[in-house]
């Protein structure tokens, strides 16, 4: 029975801004939620907060100088983005690089693909509510690995290391002994990262059911990496169309059934694990020495008039390099696909109809890297 | 009978004088107390998280409360400009009045007290329940949206959870059958009363973590997505001021915890090893209960506040009635006290069980399908490198 | 309810057991790596009490940043014997503001003479304003002149 006097009560949804500045670690990116009581009814992304016109000023780099631009498009896996950029010159110059290279460089790839899944542990425990501790057992663990990184290639972050033709220069000579130390920290930071977030009930509440998408739908929306994989369609690339010697590699591809957001938290976990077995076996197949450029590089890189699509499993899906050369030895035209941007566009679709709680949850488990977004 | 054992520490004659000395000192120590709970908060977390707390402000970060307290003191204090004056202002004080004046009923000691209330329980809780119409107004006069949501949050999560607060302490009532909190100390005796009641007890923590408002069920202070919810508004000495009243509920409900449930000062010693013992007891049993929330506030994430609610209705009264029910059956058929003990047991391991059955959806853990890739493992060219290369 | 406690007895293992992995920087600075890439410094010549660079140019054209101004002289020690060098720098200005420290500047060097900081004081270069961060020839040559500095990879 409804009174008269609640007919005329007119209820508005309340817009909600979500602003560019977040507590969460996401980086510069706004959404404006339209709520309806606890439900989110609409939600407007808004991007371009940093865009910084990367693709136009890799117009004006040359091939050597263009790979710190690629390191910071991708600030969280910038050896999956270094790899795709040198390999679209590679394919186009039609260079063969040196075995000992592409073991450091995949070994290199799958230590970064570690880096970054501790990234989205650590930020995505704090987007579920915990505290702070998800991010502080994650990062002793990243932290062990920058060491590395900047032993071999000189930074923490912004690598440079990888080049066309090969690598800049060779590892340092206890580079195996350290790579197995830093497995073992990882392998424990896994472990306690697992134990204190998968099965503690809360958590699961929060994450399951939450932002699911089938298969049709994720690949409707051109998602790709672990969100895809999540939706329990198997594609991954480095077991499709594997390039670089992923091909000589055993290892599985974690596929997950319901594709919420728990599934896409439980596939990163698993990927960290099967990323340690794969820098194992590549630490093992490794030759002991070996140039790490390739013989007969020309001093200044022309790459002849012609265009490649250079793609790598990134951490975060797909991660693309579509490069148009007229000769010469910069780029004509360089477009960065990136994952991230793409990944994004399923949020809508995923957040309306949850609560406004969960909205938080579905962004933190897209794990976008906003410089990708918006380049 | 209470008021023959009650002869106050402090000997004036004027009983009102007394009591104003006793609350004089209650405020200025559990002032000082509450300033310090951030401090060993910061540190003990900390530990838990891999890092060490404040260190550098005093020894061991001593000072770090009052470099707070004065950092806080000289903020500027913001008021938005369409607040509602009555509503923004009085706001404040409505949440931090009631959390002290549940102190002028507690017990330290046998002899330490303000006033010895012959119903010292039911007056706790109903003090301590007073605070919601404070996060009411808070989110209604700070004429912001995310202190709207939050303060309808709060509301709702600090009603829900009287309710099985209040029922767990019934139980305990209904078992000593005393509702003072002094004679429930002293008919502890023997045995604590957790030991009769742990379903009660379970009860109590859980819903005192809800009621002081800490992580898992932060929902009006963290989050509002992760921006402050009711307080956001606030600055300076009046955000201060929600911290320290978050502190003290949670001294107030550690205390009360270890005083009906944990056996106050009287177990196992007594009454006859002196004030300064009974001091070390309190403490110490209090000191657990903080411990225990500051422990699950490092290692929980947030409940949904749908979850939360479904959480109290679903599962926390029902089992609450369960322990009334099972007292009432002990009581009334007169059946020996190990019953009580053996049922409550079995009422506890059925809660537990049960606990997150409601609240979780979907099921078990998850199993993912692996689609394995089989690598074609070295070429014999690598190979031949890489066995040269060591024999080299 | 077991989820729970597993949660709670890793964060009591973590407080118990392990130590925390604060460094209390700045009483202890942690080790860096010999080939760690802080900012680019020029490298005196003991021998010949001049710096290494002769202001070719090179690694000015090849910063992907623009971030190097470079003005070469004739080389006075030349003209009296004591070198070989034709021409040395005149004057040099790094921006540190704009360096992306990719090392290719190291990379082109004919004469080796530019190389990455590897120090701390390379790291611990905080100033108020960003014009205090254009470093000129003088600044540049310092650490190298006291000896403090080895350069960790030359490429």
């Amino acid at each position: 029975m409804v009174l008269e006097q609640d007919r005329l009560i007119e209820t508005i949804d309340m817009p909600i801004n979500m602003g560019p500045q977040h507590p969460s670690t996401h980086g510069v990116f706004r959404m404006v939620l339209l709520i309806s009581g606890e439900k989110v009814v609409d939600v407007v992304p808004h991007i371009g907060y940093m865009h910084r016109g990367g693709e136009k000023l890799m117009e004006a780099m040359d091939y050597r100088q263009g790979i710190g631009y690629a390191d910071r498009t991708e600030y969280l896996a910038q050896f999956s983005a270094e790899l795709c950029y040198v390999s679209a010159v590679e394919r186009l110059m039609e260079i063969q690089v040196p075995e000992r290279a592409e073991y450091i460089r995949v070994i290199l790839t799958e230590l970064n693909r570690l880096t970054s899944h501790f990234m989205f542990m650590g930020a995505f425990g704090i987007d579920a509510g915990l505290f702070g501790t998800s991010f502080t057992y994650a990062f002793p663990q990243r932290e062990y690995i920058q060491e590395l990184f900047e032993e071999v290639s000189g930074d923490r972050l912004m690598y440079a290391y990888f080049r066309v033709g090969g690598l800049a220069w060779d590892v340092t000579d206890n580079f195996v002994e350290r790579c197995h130390e830093v497995l073992k920290h990882s392998q424990e930071g896994i472990r306690d990262i697992d134990d204190l977030m998968t099965t503690n009930e809360i958590f699961m509440a929060r994450c399951q059911g939450i932002g699911a998408f089938t298969a049709e739908q994720a690949i409707a929306y051109g998602l790709s990496g672990p969100m895809l994989r999540a939706s329990g369609v198997p594609f991954d690339l480095r077991k499709d169309e594997p390039y670089s010697i992923y091909d000589r590699f055993s290892f599985e591809v974690p596929v997950g059934n319901y594709g919420d957001v728990y599934d896409r938290y439980l596939v990163r976990l698993e990927e960290m694990r099967q990323s340690v077995s794969i820098v194992e076996q590549a630490l093992e197949q490794m030759p002991k020495d070996g140039p790490v450029v390739a013989e007969k590089l020309p001093r200044r890189l022309r790459t002849p008039p012609a265009e490649v699509y250079a793609k790598v499993e990134a951490p975060r899906g797909e991660w693309g390099v579509y490069l148009v050369s007229k000769g010469g030895d910069k780029p004509y035209r360089l477009k960065m696909r990136s994952p991230s941007f793409c990944n994004l566009s399923g949020l809508r679709e995923m957040t309306v109809g949850q609560f406004l709680a969960d909205a938080v949850v579905i962004l933190g488990s897209m794990d976008i890297v906003l410089c990708d977004v918006d380049r | 009978m209470t008021m023959l054992l009650a002869a106050p520490a402090i000997d004036i004659d004027q009983p009102f004088l007394n009591a104003i000395l006793a609350l004089i000192a209650i405020t200025l120590v559990m002032t000082v107390a509450v300033m310090y709970a951030t401090w060993y908060e910061r540190k003990i977390v900390a530990r838990m998280q891999y890092r060490l707390g404040p260190t550098r402000t005093g020894p061991f970060g001593l000072l770090q409360p009052i470099a707070d307290t004065f950092k806080l003191l000289t903020k500027e204090d913001l008021r938005p400009a369409t607040a509602d004056f009555v509503a923004f202002e009085v706001a404040v004080f409505a949440i931090f009045v009631p959390a002290f004046l549940a102190f002028v009923a507690v017990p330290f000691t046998a002899n330490w007290f303000v006033s010895a209330l012959p119903l010292s329980l039911i007056y706790l809780l109903a003090v301590s329940g007073l605070s919601f119409i404070g996060f009411l107004m808070a989110g209604w006069g700070s004429d912001s949206k995310y202190a709207l949501l939050g303060g309808m949050r709060a509301a709702a999560q600090l009603i829900s959870y009287e309710i099985p607060l209040i029922l767990a302490v019934i139980g305990v009532v209904m078992v000593t059958g005393s509702a003072d909190v002094y004679t429930i100390i002293l008919w502890q005796d023997k045995v604590p009363l957790i030991v009769w009641q742990p379903l009660g007890f379970l009860i109590f923590l859980i819903a005192s973590v809800a009621e002081v408002e800490r992580p898992p069920f932060d929902i009006p202070t963290g989050e509002s997505e992760v921006a402050g919810g009711v307080f956001i508004e606030y600055s300076g000495i009046r955000w201060s001021m929600f911290q320290l009243t978050s502190y003290v509920n949670m001294y107030v409900f550690a205390l009360l915890g270890a005083f009906i449930f944990l056996g106050g000062w009287e177990w196992p010693f007594g009454t006859d090893w002196g004030w300064g013992w009974q001091l070390v007891l309190t403490t110490a049993k209090m000191a657990l209960f903080v411990v225990f929330y500051l422990w699950i506030r490092a290692s929980m994430p947030r409940m949904r506040v749908d979850q939360l609610m479904s959480y109290a209705w679903k599962v926390l009264i029902p089992f609450a009635l369960v322990q009334i029910f099972l007292n009432g059956l002990v009581i009334v058929y007169d059946l020996p006290d190990i019953a009580l003990l053996v049922t409550s047991g079995i009422a506890t391991a059925v809660f537990c069980w049960l606990a997150y059955a409601v609240v979780r959806r979907g099921g078990r853990r998850r199993e993912l399908q692996m689609v394995p890739v089989r690598g074609s493992g070295r070429p014999a060219a690598v190979l031949a490198q890489a066995t040269e290369g060591s024999t080299a | 309810m077991l989820g729970i406690l597993k949660s709670m007895a890793t964060t009591a293992r973590v407080a118990l057991t392990r130590k925390p992995v604060t460094i209390q920087y700045p009483e202890v600075h942690r080790n860096i790596a010999n080939r760690d890439r802080a900012f680019p410094i020029l490298i005196w010549d003991e021998e010949h009490d001049e710096p290494f660079c002769t202001g070719c140019h090179a690694c000015e054209r090849a910063c992907p940043v623009e971030c190097m101004t470079v003005v070469m002289k004739d080389n006075p020690k030349h003209a009296t014997g004591e070198s070989k060098r034709r021409k040395i720098i005149d004057e040099f200005w790094i921006d540190y503001g704009r360096c992306m420290r990719c090392n290719i500047c190291v990379e082109v060097c004919n004469f080796e003479a530019i190389g990455m900081n590897n120090t701390w004081a390379g790291h611990e270069l905080s100033r108020y304003d960003r014009s205090e961060l254009v470093m000129d020839l003088d600044m540049l040559l310092s650490q190298s002149k006291q000896g403090k500095v080895e350069p960790g990879l030359r490429a």
